[in-house]
Parts: structure tokens; sequence; C-alpha cells
């Protein structure tokens, strides 16, 4: 019984293959200007690695904002539904999620079944997203996942007066003039970072467990900042958290196929 | 007869405001509810409800406002500014909220640089915030004062005996618009949210002796027609200005059917007629500051909240959404207390801020919707409705 999700999202695209509660492969890749394309292709490199054909898929469901353009899915749920759905389904007892992506950041609360209670998702503003983590990054000259690792060599990290994209842009600039180091800005990148989205979590209301999802929980800087500010430890998941949408529509291709 | 009033709620200039023109007739614009229809109509005006609809760009919108301001006015303004609103021979603005009150004086600025875009009559109406005696006959001066300007413009007179048949013939139209909304509370809803929305707002586009005759015909149409809300949620639309039908089509083909609502624009100007009998200016003024549902409103939130939750007992609603244009103060902070004491009389919310003007984030707003219907149905499998027609997800359905 192979059940398939795929998660096209602004950034990234990406692909989980499940053989009911087994994940026999996963893929991500960059999202081209084709959603399409993108969906194809990381599916592809999914099965490959789960060593089987398209037509082994029993069921498979789509998410992200380019749902509505994969061509090979039988239904599309919103990623909120998803995140939930995967962060439910490794851990049950997951009652909040802090989902950050390539452009939005979500705050969703689940019910000890899994269904979600409340949800909010953060409005058109690049602050609090993986793109301003991509642009900080580019700033300093570094890969994008060593900003969370140089955080931790941070001594004194700087705060950040603005969270707007641009403006912390500027404001970096100034401290990379003033020979600041590399550590110091990261930890601050995160802490800002952090403190814009405790804001969403917060107002969503705050349960135990808490874990983060998306593109961004990789960072560890901004895990551990997460964890400061809003004083509760976060759970690390034992599958990629940027997987976790997509493996959210695997597990409900899954269902549909009458997996419990 | 509904397309009718769809292309009024479509276009500014629409065919009834055309016809009016044509034959002499005087059209008046009006930026918000609070400015007695009545008294327009009775000096042989035709009102009509200022818009920002069909503005592409917001070139001359952003140069007078500031950042921070709502898209409406400032929609408004873009489409003053280029001379969409040339055919109107006068315009009120009210002080409705700090962002419309700034239209007034940024459509005089922006007239210097383009001439011609401000039309002859051009009035300020200041609205008070609270509804008690003193306010109430501030009200009244201003109505006075507006009446006396409009009479010298037009040169025409507004007599009591034609302010009693304006209001008769509102009046009229209230009740009408009441029994529409009787058969969108119906367990069979026989028109969408999204065709209610171009009725509501074709009420305030079009001559009302025309609006009541095909709203009449209409009812009568829709009392024979089929349901349309079969398997669907009942949705209520909460919060901000807001006349886009295509928002609402946004969130209807989400598997939603949109029963009820409180939006300026939408149906907050007729759950109660005005007094027949006393006073006609006095009647207005205490209709119009008395019975209002918005947010400027100062002290008033219980009685919207009980007004509230009475629609959405009568209407059977499954959730609500609370959306607000951004940076809109009033009902970006009121929705926050209706989502709080929605969701905890057990009424699910979903809060959405947006952009007035044209659907450039449907995207973000169709995730959010659709992430909202998966909460609010049914939880057992909440992928879609079409699956709980599949025998193999029934079965599995009875069984939990």
């Amino acid at each position: 019984m192979i059940a398939a999700g795929c998660d096209v999202g602004s950034l990234t695209t990406k692909a989980v293959i499940l053989n009911n509660t087994r994940l026999l492969g996963h893929a991500i890749a960059r999202s081209s200007i084709n959603p399409e394309k993108s969906a194809a292709e990381v599916i592809e490199k999914a099965l490959k690695a789960a060593r089987l054909t398209f037509d082994d898929i029993g069921f498979c469901v789509g998410t992200g904002y380019g749902r509505e353009r994969i061509e090979f899915v039988k239904k599309t749920v919103s990623e909120i539904s998803c995140h939930a759905k995967g962060a439910h389904f490794l851990q049950p007892s997951v009652r909040t999620i802090i989902d950050i992506g390539g452009q939005d950041c979500k705050a969703i609360r689940l019910d000890a079944k899994g269904e979600i209670v409340k949800f909010i998702t953060n409005d058109k503003c690049a602050s609090g997203t993986g793109r301003f983590l991509e642009v900080m990054a580019k700033l300093l000259g570094l890969k994008l996942e060593e900003l969370g690792s140089i955080s931790s060599q941070a001594t004194r990290p700087i705060n950040l007066a603005s969270t707007c994209t641009v403006w912390a842009q500027a404001e970096v600039i100034m401290h990379l003039n003033e020979d600041m180091s590399r550590a110091d800005l990261a930890a601050g990148i995160n802490e800002a970072m952090a403190a814009r989205v405790a804001i969403l979590a917060r107002s969503v209301g705050i349960e135990k467990d808490v874990c983060m999802s998306g593109g961004v929980a990789k960072n560890t800087g901004v895990l551990e900042a997460m964890e400061k500010q809003l004083g509760v430890p976060m759970r690390r998941l034992r599958v990629d958290p940027q997987m976790m949408g997509a493996l959210g529509a695997a597990v409900f291709a899954r269902e549909k196929m009458g997996g419990k | 007869m509904i397309n009718n009033m769809k292309e009024a709620a479509r276009s500014l200039q629409n065919d009834f405001v055309q016809k009016r023109k044509k034959d002499g007739g005087k059209v008046v614009g009006y930026s918000c509810t609070f400015i007695p229809e009545e008294i327009l109509h009775a000096a042989g005006l035709l009102p009509f409800r200022l818009r920002g609809i069909g503005t592409t760009s917001m070139s001359i919108g952003d140069s007078y406002f500031g950042a921070v301001n709502c898209s409406l006015p400032k929609c408004m303004l873009q489409l003053a500014g280029q001379g969409s609103y040339r055919f109107l021979d006068g315009a009120i603005i009210t002080n409705g909220c700090d962002s419309m009150r700034r239209l007034e004086e940024c459509w005089r600025k922006a007239s210097e640089d383009y001439p011609g875009t401000l039309p002859e009559y051009y009035k300020y109406f200041a609205v008070p915030h609270k509804s008690v005696d003193y306010s109430v006959e501030f009200y009244k001066e201003e109505l006075g004062g507006m009446m006396e300007t409009l009479e010298q413009h037009f040169k025409v007179k507004i007599s009591e005996d034609s302010l009693r048949k304006s209001i008769r013939l509102y009046n009229e139209g209230r009740t009408c618009l009441q029994k529409l909304d009787e058969l969108r509370q119906n367990r069979d809803v026989p028109i969408s949210g999204e065709d209610a929305m171009a009725v509501l707002i074709a009420a305030h586009a079009m001559p009302q002796e025309q609006f009541i005759v095909i709203l009449k015909d209409l009812i009568e149409k829709l009392k024979k027609a089929p349901s349309l809300s079969d398997g669907k949620k009942r949705l209520m639309l909460m919060g901000s200005a807001s006349d886009d039908m295509d928002f609402i089509r946004t969130i209807e083909e989400a598997g939603a059917i949109v029963v009820a609502d409180t939006v300026c624009y939408g149906s907050r100007t007729y759950s109660v007629l005005v007094d027949e009998q006393s006073d006609p200016v006095h009647a207005l003024s205490s209709h119009y500051l008395t019975h209002s549902i918005c947010p400027r409103m100062l002290g008033y939130y219980k009685t919207r909240r009980a007004y509230v939750m009475d629609v959405i007992r009568k209407a059977n609603v499954d959730g609500v959404i609370l959306q607000n244009v951004r940076f809109c103060d009033l009902h970006g902070s009121e929705n926050g207390i209706f989502e709080r004491d929605l969701e905890s009389a057990g009424i699910p919310c979903m809060r959405l801020e947006r952009e007035y003007g044209p659907l450039s984030e449907t995207g973000r707003i169709s995730m959010r919707i659709d992430a909202f219907m998966e909460r609010i149905t049914d939880p057992v499998f909440p992928i879609n409705k079409v699956m709980y027609q599949d025998p193999e997800v029934q079965q599995h359905l009875h069984s939990k």
C-alpha cells in the first residue's frame, strides 16, 4: 500500500513516499517557475530513493502553494492541515506546530486527535519567513544552513531594531561595516526571526508539546531562540522538518486508502 | 433580472446611472452608511455609494495618502483622480473612519493637480461617535446644513412631504432586503453569497424605485429556485468594507455558501425601519445614529455582539470569516474581540487581513479558506466532501 505526498512550496518542492507507516523515500528540490515540472521531478527522485515506480503509488495527495497545478495528484489539501497531519503522525503528543516556510509562517493548534483547533498565518510581509533568512545569509556571505550553526559562537548578539527584511538589511550592512562578528550578527538575525514568529505563536495559544516544521526549523539558532522566547522546549521530530507538509499529504493519502 | 443588479454592482457608471444622467438627472456620491439616502432622494438626486472597484494602479491614491492607510479610500481617490468619478454632480465624505475622513482632504488636494476631478458640490459631513440625545441633535444640525446646501446648489426644495415619501420608499427597500435575508437563512438557500452581495451593492448604486421592482421579482423567483446549499458549510462574513464579489466567490469555491454578513456594503443598513410617524429629519437622525453596527460607534460592542449572535443563530452559521482591510484599526481590533467571544461560544472563526482592490492574493486567501473549511468539516476525515459520498468512506465513518 504505497501512499505519496507532494508539497509544492514557494521556494522548494518536496515529496514523500510511505508504505503504511514506513517512510520509504523522500526528496526535495528548488521550486522552478513551473510547478508541474517541479512536482514531477521531485516525485521521480523520491520514487527512485524508494526503489519504486510511479505505477506503484496507490494514492497521492498534493499540497503547498502550487498544489492545484500538480497533474498527478488525486486530491489536494491545504498545507495547514498537512503540517498538522504530519506532526501528529510523527508525535501524537504535539499540540502546537510552528511552521516557517519560504514565504509565510503559520502557528497551528491541534487537539489530541490531531484535528486543527485554531490556526493563524502571517500577512503579506517577508519578515518571519524563510526568505528573510535567505536574504540575511547572503548578506553575511554564509550558506543558509550555516546561519544556525555559526550563531552558537556568538558572544554579544546584536539587537535588530526592525524585522522588516529591507530595513533589517540596512541595519546588518551598517554592523558589517563596523566589523561586527558574523556570529553575533547571525545570532541577532535568528533572534529577531524567532521574536517575530513568537508573536504569531502566542496569538494562537501555546500548548505543549510544541514542535517546529518547515525549512527554517533546521536552523538551530532560530529553534533555540524560539524556546527562549516562548519558554517551552521544541520537540525535535524524527523526520526532516522541511518534509512535514509532504509527509502529512502522504498520511492523508494513506488514510484515503483505508489506513488507520 | 439579477443580471441587471450584477451589472450595477460590477461597474461604476452602470446603465441605471447613465440613464439618469442622460435624462438630465443629478447623481451624488457618498462615502459611508451614515449618510441618509432618503435626503438625497427627496432632493430629486440619485444617491450613489462611492466605491473603489476596478483600480489597476495606485499611482494617484498612494501619492496623497500615507503608507499605512486603508486601501479603500486610496482606491476611491485613485478613481477620482483618474476621472472615473467625473459623472458625479456631488460628493459627500464622512468621518466614517480616520482614513475615510482623510479622503475629503486628499480628494480636494488631488483636484488641484488633476483639474476637473472634484464634483461641483463637495461636502464634508461629520458624524458623531456616540448615540445619545445631544449627538442626535448634532447630527440633526449637520443634516439640516447638508439639506440647505443641497437646496442651494441644486436649486431644489426638500419638503417634509417629499422626505416622508422617500422614507417610505427606502423602508420598502429595507423590507424587501429583510425578506432576502430570510431566504438566505433557510435550510435550503436559493442564492449564492456572491449573488446576494451583488443585490446588496446594487441597493446603493441604482434608483431605489427600480431596485425594489427587480428585487421583488427576484424574491418570487428565488422562492421556487433549487437549493444551492446542499452539502455546503454555511459561513458568515464579518468585518470591514467589502464589495468584492470575486472575494466571496473564492470563499464559496472552497465548498461553502455565504449565508449572512455584517460587512460595510453588505447587510448593515436594513435590519430596522425608519420611524414613519415622527418628524422626518429627527427620525432619520435617530435611526442612522442608533441602528448602526459599525465599530466606529463607541461603547456598543455588546449590542453588536448580540446582533451577530442573533444572525448566527437564525442563519445556522457553521463558521465566521472575520476579514479586515489592512490598517483598518476599527475592524482589525474588533475582529480580535469577536474571535475571542465567538470561539468561546463554540463558533469557529478565521481572521483574514487583506487589501481592498483587485484580488491579487487569491493563492494566500484560498489556502487559508481551504484550511478553515478543513477545520470546520466533520473531523473524521477532513479531506473533502466528495469523499463522504464514497461508500468506502461512508463505512469508515459509521464504523467509528
